[in-house]
């Protein structure tokens, strides 16, 4: 499938004094205690704390990539915020 | 101008000076100027570095506060009302000040705010930055605590604070806002601002555990949110204070080079009024020398 049709998250992925991304995605990458995981369109709510990580959000044009030593994801109705480095 | 206090002579009122006391006085005022000046461009650098990190920062947190406050939890198990926290029964006033002088009259007008709600018995004040902390020394009110800030363009590591104020039941934090370069006012706000409870009435925004996932748990993510939304909102104005001060440093600069300019005008005019009666003087004192050397020739023949 094209990846323009999963497009569908809506993600805002910012440190206190940096905007990592914002705009449309098709997936998320990160990791938890429990572990790996991926957001995709039409995920359940979400609320979780994430552990030291590489994260990607991959996006219609590239993927992005960051490391992380702290942060919170929240999916709400295939909206995606991502809080980190607090 | 500034105004003139009981007693100040202005310069034309003053006792005729010789031109060269006047110069030397000149070059001191020059080098005033040059100091306001050095230390305005400072202050607006700083503000310039801040004012971007501060906005940022501000839609961080706002945003972070939007799913903060969309968790219901049971209040009973909130971090602030578990024990060994919040049990002092006293209320604690957080000041956050400037770590040096030379920011205009700002944190003054604050500790004038502060006053109203401070009540001696059951009111503790912890004090951030050394301009602050004088200033209530210096108006014989005690504070329990003092932390310096360091100028910083991030946030800085505000356990050490969390910690001292978390036995009390009620922490007001007193700071300065940064609105233009030219206005800057006095803040407060409630640090714990309490988590809506359950019974609270749920809207499309709410996220409760029986319609959310949360990992690892609902109450863990409640307590490390909270401790998360402490530090960030005391680091937040933390912030918005240091860009307050370099703005009202800024101004205050502005208007002691502005002054000191002034001075300098009026100066450079007694200057040159000195220099005028100094060759009138020496004028004089050349014809009255050859009027008494024609009246000596006169006499002679």
């Amino acid at each position: 499938m094209a990846k323009e049709a999963l497009s569908s998250l809506n993600v805002i992925a910012r440190a206190p004094f940096h905007v990592y991304y914002e705009g449309p995605a098709f997936s998320i990458t990160a990791k938890n205690k429990v572990g790996e995981f991926d957001i995709l369109p039409g995920h359940a709510d979400f609320f979780s704390m994430l552990i030291p990580c590489t994260v990607t959000i991959s996006t219609d044009t590239d993927d992005i990539s960051f490391e992380i030593y702290s942060g919170m994801l929240t999916v709400k109705s295939d909206e995606v915020m991502l809080f980190v480095n607090m | 101008m500034a105004k003139k206090e009981a007693g100040e002579l202005s310069l034309k009122e003053l006792p005729v000076r010789r031109a060269n006391v006047i110069e030397k006085d000149m070059a001191g005022i020059g080098t005033l100027k040059d100091l306001t000046n050095v230390f305005e461009s400072l202050a607006s650098t700083q503000v310039a570095k801040v004012k971007n990190k501060a906005l940022l920062s501000q839609e961080f947190f706002n945003l972070l506060w939007q799913r903060y406050t969309a968790i219901r939890i049971d209040p009973k198990k909130r971090l602030t009302v578990r024990d060994g926290v919040g049990d002092n029964g006293k209320k604690v006033l957080v000041l956050i000040s400037a770590e040096a002088g030379l920011s205009g009259d700002l944190d003054m007008r604050m500790i004038e705010t502060m006053q109203d709600e401070y009540k001696a018995g059951n009111t503790d004040i912890v004090v951030l930055g050394s301009h602050g902390a004088s200033q209530l020394t210096q108006r014989g009110i005690p504070y329990v605590r003092f932390f310096q800030v360091p100028e910083s363009d991030s946030y800085i590591n505000v356990t050490p604070v969390i910690e001292a104020v978390r036995p009390y039941s009620e922490i007001a934090v007193y700071y300065e806002e940064y609105l233009s370069l030219g206005e800057q006012e006095v803040r407060r706000i409630d640090l714990i601002t309490h988590m809506k409870d359950m019974s609270d009435g749920l809207d499309d925004g709410t996220m409760t555990d029986a319609d959310t996932i949360f990992e690892p748990s609902l109450s863990q993510i409640a307590d490390q949110m909270e401790e998360t939304m402490m530090s960030l909102a005391l680091s937040q104005t933390i912030l918005q204070s240091g860009l307050a001060q370099a703005a009202s440093r800024f101004n205050a600069m502005t208007v002691a080079e502005d002054r000191a300019g002034e001075l300098l005008g009026e100066y450079k005019l007694e200057f040159h009024g000195a220099k005028r009666s100094e060759s009138d003087r020496r004028l004089r004192e050349v014809l009255v020398s050859i009027k008494k050397k024609r009246r000596e020739a006169a006499g002679n023949r």
